[in-house]
């Protein structure tokens, strides 16, 4: 089969497929901004939560933990830890730390307060009543 | 290029360039895989699906077959008349196919300002997730259609097109073949058929 | 070499290399740290060993992309680089802003350093490849902006081709869309939902065209195949990349607390995603089969195609495997995403970095190509890293399998911990694989050592 192969037509294919898919990204994208109050727990978006947020972030939870399956795979998932643990269990977890047990993964003491930790356990919440679609599988997350 | 070499060689041509035909293909692809799950997904929900059917516009969507053929088929005089040397007669059959076009884009809107009033989005239920996303996705096909249609048109009444200068129409009409296609499929598979 | 200014690429090369050297060590650490849970703590902890691991890999893969494009920018373009002079100054500014970085995540606290580094103005640290201070952040955006400028001026003054056009467009994707790492919001979806705008329209969106813009030059410069051919070719192996991918970011949008719709979308347009890569794996193999001169540099062909094949396999395949909503509700966020992780960015990346090195190397050090005892050591050095690195695959996928069955499919999960004791056995193989890979990359520093007659420069 012969045919015509030229450049200049396959330079416009490229920008113009690359400027339609763009384009419906961005429609799905405005769409899901519009209708994101709907699953993402935005109701409950406290100041407290936030500020838990910013725990979480200036503590790197995420170089170990995953949150909603994203994050690293070395310790467990926390965006079901609320459901799965309670907070009273979360917060004595988070100052026993390390355990020193040897050979095991240890995770750091952050030396947080009462405060902060009343935080982070908000924003532990706020995060396991997103409707991630009904993920985890089960509740180990 | 074997153009004008003789009828054999002619009847095996690929018309158009062959970057779109790999465009049309990575397309068709997506779509097809669009349309199976969709297929499969309603045998699962085969209550929910023929209920919420019954909602859609039929005869819209009817009004739109047949624009879209129409157009298809004013593309196809457009090119035979560039084949034929006559590239700036080629403009009005283009512009008769652009109108066709946005006939078929005037009546979808209609039809999603409907949709929308009655409160439907991508949310709604799976059905109408599929009836959006199917649509909406072929629906910017055919505004990158009319857009490669006007270019076209410009072409043709600059002169451009000719029997030694075809690839642009023959791509562009290609490609506008395929919405069509596309839309020969949807139609009948999200409207009609329960 | 055609133009002198072309050597500002050395030391970006050289730095690449360097870096490179560093992910891998710390790469064993956390392999190590798998299975060994309190080695180096509270010295280096895992979070902080990953942090380093994964900024490395992304700042040097950087480097490489620069020093790419100042290398293949000029000779594209027929014309001197706009200034060497600034080439060279940022390349300081990126090293010894990336260095305090790395340095920063090692010897100060990471509160203390966010607390220092202006993250209470503006809080963008703590999200995953996203750790990088304010003042990091901005620094990357001031030596991208530079750069781009270098660049596009030479650009304007010279031969516009299509390998300088797409390079370029990958170059100021990956700034543009590196601003969305400012934008954090205290809402958790929001803030996932745009992370993925940096995160994944860079690795499954403007990156491949860097890769494919570079892989394509190199192409053309070893095979000796038309340049018309390469280009079209280039063209259409983008625009797959593009139409798959764009949308295709759908399938990191499934279970982060947007709407349900992703699922399809997104498992339908990353379902297509293999395509480009399986494109790009035919595409090279057909160029060097129909190739018109046999190159001096043999090493470079050999990595050129290997970054066809493995970026296929890992991006694509391995991609593939849990790419679907209704696999992914399983496997997201488990060691089958490590194992995809890990082969993508080696087989897309780290190869295509280190096929234009190796084949612009000699030629920055004055030889056409290296003699052949350097050769067949850089040659021993890409078998033992890929292979390697397939076997690292091959065991983090088995981890994750297990993984997977233990605490997400079975009828009585059990708790993370438990299931990670009971697949250390694929952490302890994983990790001799990753010795194997660091004897690989030692290898591979070596061969810019190996002495040998090395093919003279004839300039046509």
């Amino acid at each position: 089969m012969s045919g015509t192969f030229t450049k200049a037509m396959a330079r416009n294919i490229f920008y113009g497929g690359t400027v339609f898919f763009f384009l419906l990204l961005v429609a799905l994208t405005v769409d899901t901004t519009t209708n994101l109050h709907k699953s993402d727990n935005s109701a409950n978006l406290t100041p407290q939560v936030v500020a838990g947020k910013h725990i979480w972030e200036t503590r790197n939870c995420i170089g170990c933990h995953t949150l909603l399956g994203e994050g690293a795979y070395f310790a467990p998932e926390l965006g079901n830890v609320y459901p799965r643990r309670g907070p009273e269990f979360i917060k004595a977890w988070i100052q026993s730390q390390p355990t020193g047990a040897p050979g095991r993964r240890q995770m750091p003491q952050f030396h947080l307060t009462d405060q902060e930790l009343d935080d982070l356990v908000a924003f532990l919440k706020y995060t396991s009543e997103i409707n991630a679609q009904k993920w985890p599988p089960n509740i180990e997350g | 290029m074997a153009r004008n070499s003789g009828p054999e060689t002619t009847a095996r041509r690929l018309p158009g360039d062959l970057a779109i035909w790999f465009f049309i293909l990575a397309e068709l692809l997506a779509f097809g895989v669009f349309f199976v799950v969709y297929a499969f997904t309603r045998a699962n929900h085969v209550e929910l699906f023929n209920a919420e059917q019954l909602t859609l516009d039929r005869t819209s969507g009817a009004i739109n077959t047949v624009l879209l053929l129409t157009s298809s088929f004013f593309v196809v005089r457009a090119v035979q008349v560039a084949e034929a040397g006559f590239s700036r007669r080629a403009a009005p059959w283009l512009a008769a196919a652009f109108a066709c076009g946005a006939g078929f884009v005037v009546v979808k809107i209609f039809e999603y300002a409907e949709k929308i009033g009655a409160g439907i989005s991508l949310s709604s239920s799976t059905f109408y997730m599929f009836y959006l996303s199917l649509t909406f996705f072929h629906f910017m096909h055919v505004i990158l259609g009319l857009v490669i249609i006007a270019a076209m048109w410009n072409g043709a009444r600059t002169g451009r097109y000719g029997p030694g200068n075809m690839n642009g129409i023959e791509t562009g009409a290609a490609y506008w073949h395929m919405v069509d296609l596309v839309w020969l499929i949807l139609f009948p598979l999200i409207y009609v058929m329960r | 070499m055609k133009y002198t200014s072309q050597s500002v690429a050395l030391p970006y090369f050289i730095a690449a290399i360097g870096l490179f050297v560093g992910q891998i060590v710390f790469g064993l650490a956390m392999g190590l740290q798998y299975v060994v849970g309190d080695f180096l703590f509270p010295e280096i902890p895992f979070n902080v060993a990953r942090m380093v691991h994964t900024n490395l890999l992304i700042v040097w893969l950087l480097f490489g992309f620069m020093g790419a494009a100042y290398y293949l920018i000029p000779e594209e373009t027929e014309t001197e680089l706009y200034s060497p002079k600034l080439a060279l100054l940022m390349f300081w500014i990126f090293l010894i802003a990336g260095a305090a970085t790395i340095l920063g995540y090692l010897f100060v606290d990471y509160n203390t350093l966010a607390e220092m580094t202006g993250n209470n103005i503006l809080a963008t640290m703590g999200r995953e490849f996203l750790e990088q201070p304010l003042l990091t952040k901005i620094g990357i955006v001031i030596v991208a902006l530079a750069f781009l400028f270098n660049i596009s001026m030479t650009m304007l003054k010279g031969r516009k081709t299509v390998i300088s056009i797409v390079m370029l467009l990958g170059l100021w994707g990956l700034a543009i869309f590196f601003l969305f790492s400012f934008y954090n919001p205290g809402n958790l979806v929001k803030d996932k939902f745009y992370w993925w705008w940096v995160v994944h329209l860079w690795v499954e969106g403007v990156w491949e065209l860097i890769m494919a813009a570079m892989l394509a030059f190199v192409l053309i410069k070893v095979t000796g195949v038309d340049r018309e051919v390469i280009e079209k070719w280039l063209y259409v192996i983008i625009t797959l990349a593009l139409v798959t991918g764009l949308i295709g970011t759908g399938h990191h949008y499934f279970w982060i607390g947007t709407p349900g719709y992703w699922q399809w979308w997104g498992s339908i347009f990353s379902a297509l995603e293999p395509i480009p890569f399986f494109a790009m794996t035919v595409f090279a193999f057909n160029m060097v089969n129909r190739r018109r001169r046999e190159h001096p540099n043999k090493a470079a062909v050999l990595w050129a195609l290997g970054t066809g094949v493995m970026a296929f396999l890992g991006a694509g395949v391995w991609g593939f495997l849990h790419t679907l909503a209704p696999v992914n509700f399983y496997t997201h966020g488990s060691q089958i995403t490590a194992a995809h992780g890990h082969m993508a960015f080696y087989g897309a990346y780290v190869l295509v970095v280190l096929t234009i090195i190796s084949y612009a190397m000699p030629l920055l050090r004055g030889r056409a190509a290296n003699s052949q005892r350097a050769q067949v050591v850089e040659m021993w050095s890409f078998w033992l890293m890929t292979i390697s690195m397939v076997f690292i695959t091959l065991f983090l996928t088995a981890a994750g399998i297990l993984q997977v069955w233990l605490q997400r499919v079975s009828d009585t999960p059990m708790p993370f911990m438990q299931v990670q004791d009971q697949i250390s056995l694929f952490y302890w193989m994983r990790l001799w694989a990753g010795v194997v890979f660091a004897v690989g990359l030692v290898t591979y520093v070596a061969s810019f050592f190996v002495k040998g007659e090395s093919k003279p420069l004839i300039t046509p």
